[in-house]
């Protein structure tokens, strides 16, 4: 009698009155994600990837605060599918076989070992899957592609691209699951768009100073530059990217893979693309980043501006701000 | 100097004479007709100063010279009785007094219900050696007061803090709640709050008590730690042979959500044996209540408003025992237990519209909070010869418990325009509807759960030594007391983002709770089903994110372990020389705490750097000279006085040496674990006279002089940590510190009469009773930046109302009983901010409530009550009294039903 008095004074409490137990800490599934929601290439590009990884964890040993990834204890399938197409009528018209493989180091993949991870792709249909092994961060999906099909010399205003998303799991139990909502986007960058890589004549003073004056607001080395030091300068409109790179005369020895080499040493700017019109020959652009200060701080540097594209040529305005201070306008003229 | 003191006091003790010879001892009960126990009844020895007063239960001893003597019994609402009593020395004699109202009752008096609780609170008051307000049971049931904290509202020089509606804190005269101290049957209970001390009174209802008793200056027996006051609830014991069972049977209903609530309580209490040795009581009690509140927010320095909108269901369960067995008129023993579980299921649902950021929010909350509360304590009394004995173990053990605390936000790229024009009702335009739900998509859904645990063991002896100089009656008591103390928080939160894929907020709307919002004026919709989204989370756990960084610093932020063992002792006398009464003593406190928590270190970047864990300890020593002056003008008025020392500990969120130190905003916050506790200097001046119809007209002076104010203060550009090697060289560190003084001035006067001195109104009483209180503290300066660190600022003490007051009329007939209580907070500095400017301040409050009963006969009784009539709205403004932040309404709630006592 006491306990169904209790029972019936707690039921009046609501403490479980349409109350729904999360599936939190060690119930939480370990989650298979498309690494990155797309990527870009230029009409030519013969491949392009895409990586499956698995999401961070809280770090059992304690010592990543931010994370981990816990790899899996036993291997799972992982279905993925090319669900969505522009720009051609055929799926086996651009791509032509896939691969699976994953990094062991910075030198040596899965591949370079033999290890295969049982990779099925149907061009026809564009469906596949992969076995995502035990112990392994990230597996990445690379598809030769006809680089034939898109390499036209006019200003494309249609869309090109593939969508691909993961579409199922095999294998896994309760404790993996995959993420099917995400979806990774490749599209084909027009080279006759402001696309590509362009070249500053290092030789031409009034360029070289241009693009000191406009870069060296946000770096220092740059801004002490000589033009006698400097073998080249390119800068790059990628997928969502902007980048600079200035290659120096002075070299170094740098280690790659167990093999020594000397190089030319290089200063990079890069910042990420908040607006570009890309279906037009001029237009504008903007891209900004953060640099991390002395204290450990980070701020903002921002450059927006104009393109005007004439052939091979590009006209590039832009002004720099960063740390309350900013150029003026600044024109660059670069060659592809 | 606090060591001087010391020996200055126990000089003066020795040096005293102190005169034993052997005398008798009479001791006994004295009861009303229904064999109540007349509690605070005064007995003396006419021809003497020798006097003692009854306990709660009626009870009373006291030591006395040989020989034919005549007793004086009086108590408020009665003629004086005199009886004849023959002694010999050595010898013990039970001498029970049973007061008969048709031959002892004044004429024109009938001492029934609210009169009779309320005499005996005031013999009680009366009869005290130091400065206390009583209020009893039978008192307590006529004011529609369901917790204990809603009862102590009616006392003079009492403010509450309410939440959604009901009483929780109890500050007493001005001062914030941290320095009242809390207890039950005389020892302290901890609080089932992680970061504080005080415990949240509406998790005990008042149906478990029978009486509360408010000391506004402490003797040294009782604690030390009470600044504003002590607190005691003291629950109910089994009186006589025959048994007694009551209880209460009755629902309610809530106007705002249109719902009803229910409520019961069942005690049953008797003596068993032949000369009554054993006694038994059992008291429970339930009361569920569903209550809301419609409500809208402002944060002026963001430009955001918040439409909130909450649904509660809460429950009070009550549950005490007293057993307590005599072995004979020498020695007897006791074991009393209470407790109390609250628990607290809420709803909130808001919009949060964001003009400057051309967003709105909309998120649901749902938590289910459950404070416990268990007190034990077994202890026993012995009256031997020439001394007096009583010693205690007590074990308390205080929980919350959140299971769930879940939170999820839905954002909407919603441009907003919000217009103050009306202040009190500010307007929203959006050129979209804000109500579809559809436009909202996920942000985050974080749930959690955490739990506090404070547990005390305490002992405490006492010995009292009753002896005579020339004709005049003393008493030496003097004591000790240890008590352990082990308190700790443990958190886990969860809080997801999207990983992709998780639906708008229209595929998890649930219908509106309430027909109608802020009367109409605003619009809702329908809200966010939290239960429908957690449902889809667990089917769709790789959409959503956990942010793993976010987790790591919730966790560690707050947590703690803390453990504090006090060590006091006491020695005391009380003294009556012819009218005059002087109580003086010393009281030693020695407190050991030791505190773990953790260190959360953001990086200048925002992300998080280290979590580190930290520890702390201190060691601190309290001297507390006491002395009372008790001088009776006739035998219906007094005289007090009292000079007291007391202080207040920290709250625990103040002396962990839990620190968020954020790079990124180069801004600190840390714990203190060297926080000395606040010391305070107290006068008091109370003058009082009874009325022998049952009545009191008081008036008082208190001031109180704190020294070692605690304030949060910021060094600016202090290294970090602030003392070792610096890891940080510069940044700004905000700690609450000790330093600055701080003042408490204040008056209160209280009437209580019936107005039987006017003819046609003999059956009406009125209950009165103002305070007024003026605070000044120095705070470090808010203007205060790296050249002027120590520039300062006065300020008035948060929490500290100017005008606090009752105003109660009252018809009690032979069958018919009514009541309209009015309560007023004045308004009151909440919280303290970054500028003047931005000090928050709590408006003035006046809340009416009503209560009527009818008696069926001797054994039922109905009852009615209806509180906040007036649907006074809790109010907030910054700034200006008119620039609202928060307005919160909670219209009328009632309670009805029938009382037995069978």
């Amino acid at each position: 009698m006491p306990a169904l008095a209790l029972l019936a004074v707690s039921a009046c409490s609501k403490r479980n009155d349409n109350v729904v137990t999360p599936n939190v800490g060690d119930k939480f599934p370990q989650i298979i994600n498309l690494a990155d929601e797309g990527d870009g290439g230029l009409e030519d590009e013969d491949k392009f990837s895409f990586k499956v990884g698995l999401i961070d964890r809280a770090d059992p040993s304690g010592e990543n605060l931010e994370g981990a990834i816990v790899p899996l204890k036993k291997a799972v399938r992982v279905n993925f599918a090319v669900t969505h197409f522009e720009g051609f009528n055929k799926l086996s018209d651009y791509i032509k076989e896939a691969k699976a493989f994953y990094e062991i180091d910075d030198c040596t993949t899965s591949e370079d070992k033999d290890i295969d991870l049982k990779l099925n792709f149907d061009v026809n249909t564009g469906k596949g899957s992969f076995e995502f092994p035990a112990g392994v961060e990230e597996v990445e999906i690379e598809f030769e592609t006809n680089d034939a099909l898109f390499d036209d010399d006019v200003l494309n205003t249609d869309d090109r691209k593939i969508e691909i998303q993961l579409t199922g799991i095999d294998n896994a139990g309760t404790n993996v699951t995959l993420n099917t909502a995400n979806k990774f986007e490749y599209e084909v960058l027009d080279d006759e768009s402001v696309f590509g890589e362009y070249e500053i004549d290092v030789n031409n003073a009034t360029q070289f100073n241009s693009f000191v004056q406009l870069f060296g607001l946000i770096n220092e080395d740059v801004k002490n530059l000589k033009a006698a030091d400097v073998e080249e300068i390119k800068i790059e409109f990628a997928y969502n990217e902007f980048k600079a790179v200035i290659t120096l005369k002075e070299t170094e020895q740098v280690e790659e893979c167990g093999e020594m080499e000397e190089v030319n040493k290089e200063i990079e700017i890069e910042g990420g693309i908040e607006e570009l019109d890309t279906k037009t020959l001029a237009g504008a652009v903007e891209f900004a980043d953060d640099i991390e200060q002395e204290d450990g701080t980070e701020a903002e540097f921002k450059y927006s501006g104009e393109f005007t594209l004439n052939g091979k040529n590009l006209v590039l305005t832009l002004k720099g701000e960063y740390n309350d201070n900013e150029t003026e306008e600044i024109t660059l003229n670069l060659n592809k | 100097m606090e060591l001087k003191k010391l020996l200055i006091f126990f000089i003066l003790m020795c040096g005293s004479g102190i005169a034993m010879a052997q005398r008798g001892i009479i001791k006994g009960k004295i009861s009303g007709q229904q064999n109540e126990p007349l509690a605070g009844a005064t007995l003396l020895v006419n021809g003497t100063t020798s006097s003692t007063a009854a306990d709660l239960n009626g009870d009373y001893q006291f030591y006395v010279n040989p020989g034919n003597l005549n007793l004086t019994v009086r108590y408020l609402g009665y003629r004086d009785t005199t009886i004849n009593v023959s002694l010999t020395a050595g010898q013990l004699k039970v001498i029970n007094i049973t007061l008969k109202s048709r031959q002892a009752a004044l004429e024109g008096v009938v001492i029934t219900g609210y009169t009779e609780g309320q005499a005996k609170a005031l013999n009680q008051q009366k009869n005290a050696d130091n400065i206390k307000n009583i209020i009893a049971a039978d008192q307590i049931g006529k004011f529609p007061d369901p917790n204990a904290a809603e009862a102590l509202q009616r006392v003079p020089g009492v403010t509450i803090e309410r939440d959604q509606g009901e009483g929780r804190y109890v500050s007493l005269r001005g001062l914030a709640p941290q320095f009242t101290n809390t207890s039950v049957n005389g020892e302290q209970i901890p609080s089932p709050e992680a970061d504080v001390r005080y415990v949240a009174l509406d998790a005990i209802p008042s149906d478990q008590l029978a009486s509360i008793e408010v000391s506004k200056a402490l003797t040294p027996d009782m604690d030390g730690d009470a600044i504003g006051g002590s607190i005691n609830l003291i629950t109910r014991s089994a009186q006589s042979k025959k048994p007694t069972i009551s209880g209460t049977l009755g629902g309610g209903y809530n106007n705002l959500m249109r719902k009803g609530n229910v409520q019961g309580q069942l005690q049953y209490g008797q003596r068993f044996g032949d000369k009554e040795q054993f006694g038994l009581l059992l008291n429970s009690n339930y009361y569920q209540n569903n209550l809301g509140s419609d409500g809208i927010e402002r944060a002026i320095n963001d430009n955001e408003l918040e439409t909130r909108d909450y649904e509660l269901t809460r429950t009070r369960l009550g549950l005490s025992s007293a057993l307590d067995y005599r072995f004979n008129n020498h020695h007897e023993v006791y074991f009393r237990t209470l407790y109390s579980r609250f628990t607290d299921r809420e709803w909130r649902r808001r919009y949060v519209f964001k003009p400057s950021d051309e967003e709105i929010e909309k998120l649901t909350k749902d938590r289910f909070e459950a404070q416990s509360v268990l007190s034990m304590n077994a202890g026993a009394k012995h009256t031997f010869k020439s001394f007096l004995l009583d010693y205690e173990a007590q074990y308390s053990y205080a929980e919350q418990n959140t299971p769930y605390d879940n939170e999820a936000a839905f954002v909407a790229g919603i441009p907003s325009v919000l217009n103050y024009a009306d202040t009190r009702y500010p307007s929203i335009s959006t050129d979209e509807d804000y109500k579809n739900n559809s436009l909202y998509g996920f942000n985050e859904l974080g749930m959690g759960n955490t739990i506090a645990k404070d547990k005390n063991l305490t002992a405490k002896v006492n010995v009292s030594v009753p002896y005579k100089i020339n004709s005049s009656d003393g008493l030496i008591k003097f004591g000790g007391k240890v008590r352990s103390k082990n308190k700790s928080y443990n958190i886990t939160q969860n809080t997801f983002e999207n990983l992709g894929g998780v639906p708008n907020l229209d595929q998890f709307a649930g219908s509106p709770v309430k027909d109608k919002f802020m009367g109409g004026r605003y619009e809702l919709g329908n809200p966010l089903d939290l239960s429908s989204l957690i449902r889809y989370f667990n089917a769709n756990p790789s959409q959503f994110e956990l942010q793993i960084a976010d987790k790591a610093a919730d966790e560690a932020l707050e947590s703690f372990e803390a453990s504090e063992d006090v060590y006091a002792g006491y020695l005391m006398g009380r003294q009556q020389i012819k009218k005059l009464m002087i109580l003086g003593g010393v009281r030693y406190e020695r407190t050991k705490v030791s505190y773990s928590s953790k260190d959360v270190i953001i990086a200048a970047n925002g992300d998080l750097e280290a979590i580190r864990p930290v520890t702390g300890s201190s060691v601190y020593d309290f001297v507390l000279p006491q002395l009372h002056l008790k001088y009776e003008l006739d035998k219906f008025s007094n005289l007090r006085a009292a000079v007291t020392y007391s202080y207040a500990r920290p709250n625990f969120s103040e002396i962990i040496p839990s620190q968020e130190i954020n790079r990124e905003d180069r801004v600190a916050t840390i714990g203190n674990a060297n926080l000395k506790p606040v010391k305070a200097l107290n006068y008091d001046l109370m003058a009082e006279h009874y009325f022998g119809s049952v009545g009191i007209a008081s008036a008082g002076l208190f001031y109180k002089k704190l020294d070692n104010f605690i304030y949060r203060r910021t060094i600016f550009n202090s290294p970090y940590p602030t003392t070792g090697t610096p890891i940080i060289p510069r940044i700004d560190i905000t700690q609450s510190q000790n330093g600055n003084d701080a003042d408490v001035l204040g008056a209160e006067i209280a009437l209580q009469r019936r107005l039987s001195f006017i003819p046609f109104l003999d059956d009406f009483s009125v209950y009165l009773n103002y305070t007024y209180t003026h605070s000044k503290a120095r705070i470090q300066s808010r203007q205060a930046n790296e050249g002027n660190a120590n520039a300062t600022e006065e300020i008035r003490l948060p929490g500290q109302a100017s005008h606090v007051g009752n105003a109660s009329v009252a018809y009690e007939g032979k069958k018919f009983s009514a009541r309209l209580s009015l309560n007023f907070n004045g308004s009151y500095l909440s919280e303290l901010g970054g500028t003047k400017d931005e000090d928050i301040f709590i408006k003035n409050r006046m809340q009416l409530d009503a209560t009527a009963g009818y008696a069926i006969n001797n054994k039922f009784r109905l009852f009615v009550e209806a509180l906040n009539l007036t649907n006074q709205p809790l109010q907030a403004y910054q700034g200006n009294s008119t620039q609202y932040i928060q307005r919160e309404f909670y219209s009328y709630w009632m309670r009805f039903g029938v009382k037995f006592n069978l």
